[in-house]
C-alpha cells in the first residue's frame, strides 16, 4: 500500500492521471448503462457479459498501473465474477442481487474517481464490497468441483540492462506454459508495446498461473532462467483465491496452447485495426478548447477592428472589400467549426438518469419508465456542465413527487408504470429540452397556498394565470414536500435550477395538467460566447442584442403611440398593441433621440412575449463575442436588463441586452 | 561469479559453436568465452556454415547471430532444432529485432542476448544453459 501512494504521487504531476479519470469516467458510465439495460432483460446476454468483463479487466488494469489499489482491487473481483459467470454460463444467477451489487462497487469506483480527480487521498474502504462479490461466488461455485491445482503469482525482475525485457517475459511465458494449465501475465502486451518493457523494468512481469506443478518446480523453472534478477513466487491453495488471482482479461479464457498458436497473424491484424481507429478520434482537454474558443472570439474582434478601421474610412478601396470578404468568410466558418468541436451530444447525460430513475423508483416503490427521445441532439460542452445538474435535480423531482404509487396509478385509471419521457430538440439557436411526466400534476392551490405562506405572492391569486402559479415553484425557498427525503425536497433546487439554466441564457417553464402530469421546458441557448449580434446606438452609448429575436424594424408616428392609464407607451401594428420601452430612459442615456420620429423602433420576440425598444440608430448587423461584465461591476450594482458586453470592431464598447429581462420587467 | 568460479574447478570444458558473420563479434565471443573457461570448438560465417558444423562437432552450446548472409540465424536454429531437438542455441541478437526474436523462441532458442552485451551477460546465459 505504502508503494503504492509513493507512485501515485509521482503520477500526480502527469497529465495520465487526467487520462486515467477520464477513460475510467467513459468506462463506468458504459459500465452502468450495459448493467441497466440488462437488468431491463433481467438476464445477461453473453455479449454483456463479455463486455463487463472486458471493462472491468480495463479498469483493473489502468488503475493498479496509477496504483489505486482500492479501485484495481475491487475491478479485479468483479472481474473474476464475471470471468466466472460468462465461462460456465451460470443459469439460476439472480440478475438483480448482481445489478445491485455491481452498481455499488460502480459507486464506491466513482467516489475514489472523485477523489483523484479533486487530488485527494484514496481512503474509500470496500471491504463488505469484496466480501459480497466472493460471497456471491462462493453461492454460484456450489457444486462445482473443487480443482485439484495450485496457483501461483509470480513477480519477476529481469536484470538492468539485459535489453528486450518484452521478449525476455515472451520466452519465459513461451516455456512455463509448459507446465501450467492456465496463465495470464502483467503487462500484456509483450509482442508488441514498447511501453511493456517499461512497464516490465518499473513494476516487474507478473505471471498468475494454475498449475498441477509442485511450488519446488515452479521455483526451480524461475531459477534456471537467465537475466533475471530476483522472482518472487506466492503460492495460493484456497479455492477463492486462486479465482482471484486468476483473471487478467483477453487471456483469462485462453487455453495455454494458444500461446504457442499466437504466431498467427492474428493478433496483428487486430492490433493494427485498433490503432488505426484511435487515430481517427483525439481526445483534447477542455481546457485548450477553451482556449481556442476565447482566442477565436478574440479574432472576430480583431477582424472587425480591422474592417471597420476608421482609418479606411473615406478612402477610395479597390481590393480591400474583395480582400475582407474573403477574411470575413474564413472566419466565419473556422468559426463554426470551432464551435462545432465544443458540440457534445446529450446522449451521455441523458443515460446518467436511467441509473438514477432505477435507483429511485426501487426506493421508492414505484414503477416508472424513462424514455429518451433525441438524445443525439448536441449543444456546447461548457452548456452541458450547466445544465446536468439542473435536470437531475428536475428528474428527481418528477420521480420522488410527480409520480403516484403503482396501486395508486391503478386506482386512476393509469398504467401501473409510470412514464418519463426526457427529449431533447433543437429549434433554431435554441434546444429544448422537455422533462415529461404523466403523474399526478402540481396542485395549483396547494401552491398557491404554499405561496402565500412564504410570501411569494406579488398579486391577487384570482389575477394570476396558471402559467404563473406554476413558475411560483422557480422561486427561491419554494417546497411542497413537507417530508425531506433522501432524493429531493429540501426546498433548495428549483430556484438553483432556474439560477443554473440562466446562467447559460436559457429559460425554464411549466406546464402541469392535474392527474395528467406535468412537463418542464428548458430551453437554451446552442452555444454561448459569440452570437449573432445587432448592434444599436442610443445617444454616446452602444448596445447589442442577439438578432435572431428581431421581428421587425419601423419608423413610428408619434400618433401611434398610445399610453394606458398608468402611463405605459404602448404602440399600435397592424391591430395589437405592443409595450415600447424608450431605452434612453430606462438607463438614463443623456443627448438621445426622444421624438419618435428621429429614432427607430425594433420589435423583438422572446418567449412569445413581444417587446418594443425605441433607439437612436442601427448600426448594424456583427458577429460578437459575450464576455460577461466584470466581476466589479456586478457587485457594484445590479443592473437590469444586460448579460454581458462585448467589444465592436472600432473599440468601443456594446453592452449586451437581456431581452427576457426587459420584457419582464 | 560464484557459478563460474565453481565451473573453473571442473575439468570438462563446456564446448561452444560462435556462429556470427561479423569478424569482429566472433573474435570478441571467443575471447571472452575461452576466458571463461568455455571451449570454442568452432566458428561459422552463416546459416548453412552454421548447421554443418553442428552436426559434425556436436557442441554443448551454440551462439548465433540472427542476422547472417545465405541463411539466417532463425532458418539455422530451425534446422539444427529439427536434428537435435536438444540442442541449445543463445540467439545474438540486436534492439528492434523483436519479431526475429519472438520467432526463436517459439523455435526452442534457449535464450537471446541483446548486442552490445556485457561479458558476464554472455557468460552466465551460457552456463546457465550449457
Amino acid at each position: 500500500m505504502k508503494e503504492g501512494y509513493r507512485v501515485s504521487e509521482q503520477y500526480t504531476e502527469e497529465p495520465l492521471v487526467d487520462v486515467f479519470v477520464f477513460e475510467i469516467s467513459q468506462q463506468i458510465e458504459q459500465l452502468e448503462k450495459l448493467i441497466l439495460t440488462n437488468e431491463e432483460e433481467s438476464c445477461y446476454s453473453e455479449d454483456s457479459l463479455n463486455g463487463i468483463f472486458r471493462i472491468m479487466h480495463t479498469i483493473k488494469g489502468s488503475s493498479a498501473m496509477m496504483a489505486y489499489n482500492s479501485i484495481s482491487s475491487l475491478a479485479h473481483a468483479m472481474e473474476d465474477l464475471f470471468s466466472y459467470l460468462r465461462e460456465n454460463k451460470s443459469e439460476n444467477v439472480d440478475c438483480e442481487v448482481l445489478s445491485d451489487l455491481i452498481l455499488e462497487c460502480i459507486d464506491f469506483m466513482k467516489i475514489e474517481v472523485e477523489k483523484i480527480k479533486n487530488g485527494d487521498q484514496l481512503d474509500g474502504e470496500c471491504h463488505s464490497l469484496h466480501e459480497r462479490i466472493s460471497c456471491f461466488l462462493k453461492c454460484l461455485k456450489n457444486g462445482d468441483s473443487v480443482l485439484d491445482i495450485s496457483a501461483y503469482k509470480i513477480i519477476i525482475h529481469f536484470e538492468e540492462d539485459c535489453e528486450m525485457e518484452n521478449m525476455r517475459a515472451y520466452s519465459l511465458i513461451h516455456n512455463v506454459s509448459r507446465m501450467a494449465n492456465e496463465i495470464h501475465y502483467s503487462p500484456e502486451n509483450i509482442e508488441s508495446g514498447e511501453n511493456s518493457i517499461e512497464l516490465i523494468r518499473k513494476n516487474g512481469f507478473i505471471i498468475n498461473m494454475k498449475t498441477e506443478a509442485k511450488y519446488e518446480e515452479v521455483n526451480e523453472f524461475f531459477y534456471h532462467s537467465d537475466f533475471i534478477k530476483e522472482f518472487t513466487i506466492d503460492q495460493v491453495s484456497d479455492d477463492k483465491e486462486i479465482e482471484s488471482l486468476l483473471s487478467i482479461p483477453e487471456t483469462a479464457d485462453r487455453e495455454v496452447s494458444d500461446i504457442c498458436r499466437k504466431e498467427e497473424k492474428t493478433s496483428e491484424n487486430k492490433e493494427d485495426h485498433s490503432t488505426s481507429m484511435q487515430q481517427n478520434i483525439i481526445s483534447v482537454g477542455v481546457g485548450k478548447l477553451d482556449k481556442l474558443m476565447d482566442l477565436m472570439g478574440e479574432l472576430v474582434i480583431a477582424e472587425e477592428m480591422v474592417i471597420q478601421n476608421s482609418d479606411l474610412r473615406n478612402l477610395v478601396l479597390d481590393n480591400f472589400p474583395k480582400a475582407a470578404r474573403q477574411l470575413r468568410k474564413i472566419t466565419a466558418e473556422m468559426q463554426d467549426m470551432v464551435m462545432s468541436i465544443r458540440m457534445v451530444p446529450l446522449s451521455a447525460t441523458f443515460h446518467k438518469m436511467h441509473r438514477l430513475v432505477r435507483d429511485m423508483s426501487k426506493k421508492l416503490s414505484k414503477e416508472i419508465n424513462l424514455e429518451i427521445i433525441g438524445e443525439e441532439t448536441e449543444v456546447d460542452k461548457k452548456i452541458i456542465e450547466y445544465i446536468s445538474d439542473p435536470l437531475m435535480h428536475l428528474v428527481r423531482n418528477a420521480v420522488d413527487h410527480g409520480f403516484e404509487c403503482p396501486d395508486e396509478r391503478e386506482f386512476e385509471g393509469k398504467n401501473r408504470i409510470g412514464t418519463l419521457t426526457l427529449e431533447a430538440k433543437n429549434t433554431g439557436g435554441d434546444v429544448l429540452i422537455i422533462i415529461k411526466d404523466d403523474g399526478k400534476g402540481l396542485n395549483k392551490s396547494k401552491i398557491l397556498e404554499k405561496a402565500k405562506i412564504s410570501g411569494l405572492l406579488n398579486k391577487p391569486e384570482e389575477e394570476m394565470l396558471d402559467k404563473e402559479i406554476y413558475n411560483l415553484v422557480f422561486l427561491p425557498g419554494f417546497s411542497t414536500k413537507e417530508d425531506v427525503s433522501e432524493f429531493s425536497g429540501r426546498g433548495v433546487g428549483m430556484d438553483v435550477v432556474t439560477k443554473n439554466i440562466e446562467m447559460v441564457g436559457g429559460t425554464i417553464s411549466l406546464v402541469s395538467i392535474e392527474n395528467e402530469g406535468t412537463t418542464i421546458t428548458l430551453k437554451i441557448p446552442l452555444t454561448l460566447a459569440i452570437i449573432d449580434g445587432m448592434n444599436i446606438k442610443v445617444g454616446n452609448s452602444y448596445y447589442t442584442f442577439p438578432t435572431v429575436l428581431v421581428k421587425e424594424f419601423f419608423k413610428a408616428r408619434q400618433q401611434d403611440v398610445i399610453a394606458d392609464p398608468d402611463n405605459n407607451e404602448m404602440i399600435m401594428v397592424r391591430g395589437r398593441c405592443y409595450p415600447i420601452i424608450r431605452l434612453y430612459e430606462y438607463y438614463g442615456v443623456e443627448n438621445a433621440k426622444t421624438n419618435f420620429d428621429e429614432g427607430i423602433i425594433i420589435m423583438l420576440e422572446r418567449d412569445e412575449q413581444i417587446i418594443c425598444i425605441f433607439v437612436d440608430e442601427l448600426l448594424g448587423q456583427q458577429q460578437v463575442v459575450v464576455k460577461v461584465l466584470p466581476e466589479y461591476i456586478r457587485k457594484l450594482k445590479k443592473i437590469k436588463g444586460l448579460t454581458g458586453c462585448t467589444l465592436l470592431g472600432d473599440g468601443n464598447i456594446s453592452l449586451i441586452l437581456d431581452i427576457t429581462g426587459l420584457i419582464s420587467d | 561469479m560464484a557459478l563460474v568460479v565453481e565451473l573453473r574447478g571442473e575439468k570438462y570444458m563446456k564446448k561452444v559453436l560462435v556462429v556470427d558473420d561479423a569478424l569482429f563479434m566472433r573474435v570478441s565471443i571467443k575471447k571472452t568465452l575461452i576466458e571463461h573457461d568455455f571451449e570454442v570448438v568452432g566458428e561459422a560465417v552463416n546459416g548453412f556454415d552454421a548447421i554443418e558444423k553442428y552436426k559434425e562437432l556436436r557442441p554443448d552450446i551454440v551462439t548465433m547471430d540472427i542476422t547472417m548472409p545465405e541463411l539466417t540465424g532463425i532458418d539455422a536454429l530451425k534446422a539444427i532444432m529439427e536434428f537435435d531437438a536438444n540442442a541449445k542455441i543463445v540467439m545474438i541478437t540486436a534492439l528492434g529485432q523483436e519479431e526475429m526474436v519472438r520467432q526463436a523462441i517459439v523455435l526452442g532458442a534457449k535464450s537471446f542476448i541483446v548486442k552490445p552485451f556485457k561479458e558476464e551477460q554472455i557468460v552466465s546465459t551460457l552456463n546457465k544453459f550449457a
